[in-house]
């Protein structure tokens, strides 16, 4: 075994082992907090929120990947060209417009919980996936687009079996980087009352305890970079079939 | 039988391809010979339809080709392009499997016309089948180009500068395999190339282009005794014509009675080789055998040469 991924099986069983029985963490805690007061959170299930807030992540990364891959492929169809920059100035804007302000707006419309930070989240994701998109899309070598449609491919049979399969690397580094920014983003969430390990992070500043913060903040961070790491080796795969160097796409 | 009528292509003021009749025998390779610009590949992607003529149309076997629905006409028609278009995410054997695959074959028959062209191309299936194309040299990428485009059996293989990204001792070598595997298959060809000394080592016919026009459509021999004008008599080089002309003849057509000493020549090898072996062994006439090893008589200097120019 090499040593990176002797590393990253080390963050993962440190990652299983604190949310299921962060009990047995408590003694690395417990100099951080004033006396009598907790060392490890106890308003709920660690496990449960990590769970509640990949799903969160998971769900708004999802549709932020359905919408931003189909406009990609859309803008760069000889038909959709001319809405590049209208699709361009949209996605911007809901990268340009902060999280927290989203939050504001939604509320009201939606009500608290889940919603609007998913809301949030969808819109803050669209941006990474989408540019990848097209860059991955364009990027596509001329000749191969020709010779498929030479060969008698008709145009949904050149997106399937030539354009997306050859743009896959590029975008799931934009799906990647915006997993990411979710992940981080989401903790946010917990201030209109969605679930997740925002929290945590709530509940130590509201209580003045250190250690809540810095345990929501460590399981958030560990999450990214696992995840990170995991996705950039999918990717790297893929992109050493397509014979190129991996670090080209990252 | 390919008929080539009135086909004309306009882009707004420009005309990029003007009013180009000619007819490609069934079997036969034609080469299109002309300046970069002249509107060779244009004319070429007209056949196949990847550009719609302004004008004019192709009968394939007389069956006009705008009654046939685009896609089903490119499944029939093989295509090469210069840098072959290989797909960079399928390994060799996918993409040679790519128009039978489009063409619903099942699997047993695609792996075994797979295999079938790999052996034809001289590429080894067990080595080769499973490589992707960044790992194959360029001569094994354009082998692999050509045998994608003649997957399906296309009766009409349709190649653009096919041979333009190799260096020239493989080019040699990949323009002697492309005749002999079409001797083999009896594929029409039609062929789209900038170079004169290839359109005349390929071509049955020679169509030669210069702005948007078709200057000439003949037999390579007639293009060089009786070129229609001056571009075309500049096109295939003066001062290039008698050596041309006796690449074109074989020693059987210089044969005389008689006898010479030294090693014989075979009576199918062409003037141009048999007058190089004459040169390089300083003598004036060499035995003549035919291809069982009989000798059948001799070939001489100044035979040759009277064939190098026009017979009065």
């Amino acid at each position: 075994m090499t040593l990176p991924s002797v590393v990253r099986l080390l963050g993962l069983l440190l990652l299983v082992a604190f949310i299921t029985m962060p009990q047995a963490f408590a003694f690395i805690f417990e100099p951080l907090i004033t006396r009598g007061a907790p060392a490890i959170y106890n308003q709920g299930s660690l496990l449960a929120l990590t769970l509640q807030h990949l799903r969160t992540v998971f769900l708004a990364t999802l549709a932020s990947t359905a919408l931003a891959v189909s406009l990609g492929i859309f803008v760069t169809r000889p038909s959709g060209a001319e809405f590049l920059p209208l699709s361009r100035s949209l996605v911007n804007i809901g990268q340009t417009f902060p999280p927290i302000a989203v939050l504001a707006i939604a509320v009201p419309l939606v009500g608290f919980g889940e919603k609007p930070t998913f809301i949030a989240l969808f819109l803050y994701g669209l941006l990474p996936i989408f540019e990848n998109t097209l860059t991955g899309l364009t990027q596509v070598p001329a000749q191969a687009i020709e010779a498929a449609r030479g060969m008698g491919m008709n145009a949904w049979q050149r997106l399937s079996q030539v354009e997306l399969p050859l743009a896959f690397p590029v975008i799931l580094a934009g799906i990647r980087l915006s997993v990411i920014i979710s992940l981080g983003t989401a903790t946010i969430g917990s201030t209109v009352a969605a679930k997740g390990l925002g929290e945590v992070i709530i509940a130590g500043l509201q209580s003045n305890n250190i250690a809540f913060v810095l345990q929501g903040g460590l399981v958030v961070a560990l999450l990214a970079v696992l995840i990170h790491d995991g996705l950039g080796l999918v990717e790297r795969a893929a992109a050493r079939r397509l014979g190129r160097a991996p670090d080209e796409v990252s | 039988m390919i008929e080539i009528e009135h086909l004309t292509k306009r882009y707004g003021t420009t005309t990029v391809v003007d009013d180009v009749s000619f007819e490609v025998d069934e079997g036969s390779l034609t080469v299109v010979v002309g300046t970069s610009g002249a509107g060779k590949s244009t004319l070429l992607r007209m056949i196949n339809r990847l550009v719609e003529p302004s004008a004019g149309r192709v009968l394939i076997d007389g069956e006009d080709t705008r009654t046939i629905p685009e896609e089903e006409l490119r499944h029939r028609i093989g295509y090469v392009i210069q840098g072959y278009g290989l797909f960079p995410h399928r390994n060799v054997a996918a993409n040679i499997a790519t128009v039978p695959r489009l063409l619903g074959w099942d699997r047993k028959k695609i792996a075994q016309r797979v295999d079938e062209l790999l052996d034809l191309f001289q590429l080894d299936p067990a080595e080769f089948a499973q490589k992707f194309p960044h790992e194959l040299s360029g001569g094994q990428q354009q082998r692999v180009g050509v045998a994608r485009a003649l997957a399906a059996r296309p009766s009409l293989l349709l190649m653009d500068e096919p041979f333009g990204a190799l260096d020239a001792v493989i080019r040699a070598k990949a323009q002697d395999d492309l005749l002999a595997i079409q001797r083999r298959l009896g594929t029409t060809i039609v062929l789209v190339t900038h170079d004169m000394n290839e359109a005349f080592h390929l071509g049955d016919h020679i169509a030669v282009m210069d702005q948007a026009r078709l200057l000439q459509h003949a037999t390579p021999a007639e293009l060089l005794m009786h070129p229609a004008d001056d571009f075309v008599e500049r096109l295939v080089g003066t001062a290039e014509r008698p050596f041309r002309l006796i690449s074109l003849a074989t020693v059987q057509d210089a044969l005389e009675a008689g006898e010479a000493a030294g090693e014989p020549v075979a009576a199918s090898d062409n003037l141009h080789d048999a007058l190089a072996r004459l040169i390089w062994t300083g003598r004036e006439a060499l035995p003549v055998a035919d291809a069982k090893g009989a000798i059948v008589g001799r070939i001489s200097v100044g035979g040759i040469l009277q064939h190098g120019r026009p017979h009065p």
